[in-house]
């Protein structure tokens, strides 16, 4: 399946916000036959050099809009923002100062509730450059 | 390429779901594929590609029509899903699926398809789907829906299940006691399997197993089958010890050992009238030509002598198991699927 290919190295960077960094984003693709609702996403847990990321900290940015990552927890989510077959989903992470340029080890576990097996669970590791 | 063959050929855009995830096709290239294969049906897989999707505008509609015209190709079937997990401490309800339902089925007509493959709560058995998908009560309150749209649900009889299980039966007989005969029987080629198939293999090979104790397993399966006995695996099960096998390929070989052989040929043509649709499922395709674990010579044989009407399309699932290992080149998988069923069929070969 596409266990090797959930975390992609494009796109890798910090974010800038009136001059400043304020975060840093991956980008993921998804780990199933076709895109199922944003609120299919069972868990996005990312670890970089080692070090688990707060999910507080995590926004979403898919097709047009962004999401803080622990709204699709809820109850109340719609049913028809899609995570788009072959498409990235962006994770921004919140944090004062980015990331350092260059190489970084990243550990992505993506969770996701499809119609008729199990919650599939998948892991990537790479090392990644973010620019 | 039009024909007016009774058992017409399509793709399932399944068969192409690398390329359209590494975007080297994109819809249309996925149909153009299709057609370049010489099939004449699509079936749609409109929650992969479909961006769009769930709301499916005229403007698509209108580049859709576009395509079917310029590729010669006709829509055939959409695929139905049953997200009833939906959220993470909340699942859809009844009224809620059913709704999603009615939204696949407005979609597929209005695509032009005649044909939804639905999933149903048994489409591969029970107990390994941990929710209840579209089950009875739901699929008799989609009939009228049908009736109104005049579309055909498709209950895609998926190993370890065959045509014949009872356990599709109450959806028939909803369909019988209402008088609204839109649900059907669909025959996946799965139950067809006589071995394990060489893609398998390959993958489990690469995961840890071990190649020597598999292809023995695969090619006592084989000599059974083409003796015409069924295959007990009890029989060489101490064999099989004897090689020392892993853990993966214990794991493995539980789920592969269980079947003697496929299912019945004499049930499929008997069937064959009845059927509304049909997945030609396969992984590999060896040097012959021939589909490696299915024999598709008597298949396609007992669909043609039964008097099934209606499409057959290629549903490549060989992707899934190989590209961990690389590139599969999809589009000629296809194309070479397609070859083969048509000369099952006797039917002439332009491509």
């Amino acid at each position: 399946m596409y266990d090797k290919h959930i975390l992609t190295d494009e796109g890798c960077r910090s974010i800038w916000e009136h001059g400043k960094k304020v975060g840093y984003c991956v980008n993921l693709k998804i780990n199933y036959y076709r895109g199922l609702p944003l609120c299919c996403i069972d868990e996005i847990t990312l670890e970089v050099d080692g070090e688990k990321v707060d999910p507080e900290n995590m926004l979403l940015q898919h097709n047009g809009r962004e999401y803080a990552y622990l709204d699709i927890f809820r109850d109340d989510f719609p049913t028809d923002f899609y995570w788009l077959f072959g498409e990235k989903l962006r994770v921004v992470v919140k944090k004062e100062g980015g990331i350092e340029q260059g190489r970084h080890r990243v550990k992505v576990t993506l969770g996701t509730r499809r119609s008729y097996t199990p919650t599939m669970v998948s892991v990537c590791e790479k090392i990644l450059t973010f620019a | 390429m039009k024909t007016n063959h009774d058992i017409k050929l399509g793709v399932s855009l399944y068969s192409y779901q690398d390329n359209y995830y590494f975007h080297k096709h994109d819809l249309e290239g996925c149909i153009a594929a299709a057609a370049g294969a010489g099939a004449e049906g699509i079936e749609v897989f409109s929650d992969a590609m479909i961006p769009e999707w769930p709301y499916v505008s005229d403007a698509f509609v209108d580049k859709w029509n576009g395509w079917m015209e310029r590729y010669g190709v006709e829509p055939v079937c959409l695929d139905h899903f049953s997200d009833r997990a939906m959220w993470k401490n909340k699942q859809l309800s009844d009224d809620e699926l059913f709704e999603r339902s009615v939204l696949y089925i407005k979609t597929a007509k209005k695509l032009g398809c005649s044909v939804v493959r639905i999933l149903h709560n048994e489409h591969i058995g029970l107990g390994i789907s941990p929710y209840r998908l579209t089950d009875v009560k739901i699929v008799e309150r989609l009939l009228p829906v049908c009736a109104e749209y005049g579309i055909m649900m498709a209950l895609e009889c998926h190993a370890p299940t065959t045509i014949d299980d009872p356990i599709h039966e109450p959806y028939l007989e909803a369909a019988e006691r209402l008088g609204l005969p839109y649900v059907g029987l669909q025959a996946d080629f799965s139950s067809y399997e006589y071995c394990i198939s060489s893609a398998d293999v390959g993958m489990v090979v690469r995961q840890g197993g071990t190649e020597e104790i598999l292809n023995f397993v695969r090619e006592k399966q084989r000599e059974a089958y083409f003796k015409g006995e069924p295959f007990i695996y009890d029989e060489i099960k101490s064999t099989v010890e004897k090689m020392g096998p892993n853990d993966i390929d214990l794991q493995f070989l539980r789920r592969h050992t269980r079947r003697t052989g496929p299912a019945s040929y004499e049930v499929l043509k008997k069937y064959a009238s009845k059927l509304v649709y049909v997945h030609g499922k396969f992984y590999d395709i060896d040097e012959d030509g021939q589909v490696d674990n299915i024999d598709y010579p008597k298949v396609i044989k007992a669909l043609a002598d039964g008097g099934y009407k209606g499409y057959i399309c290629s549903e490549f699932e060989g992707n899934r198991r190989m590209n961990d290992a690389g590139w599969v080149d999809e589009i000629e998988y296809v194309r070479k699927h397609q070859l083969l069923m048509r000369k099952c069929l006797g039917y002439e070969q332009k491509v």
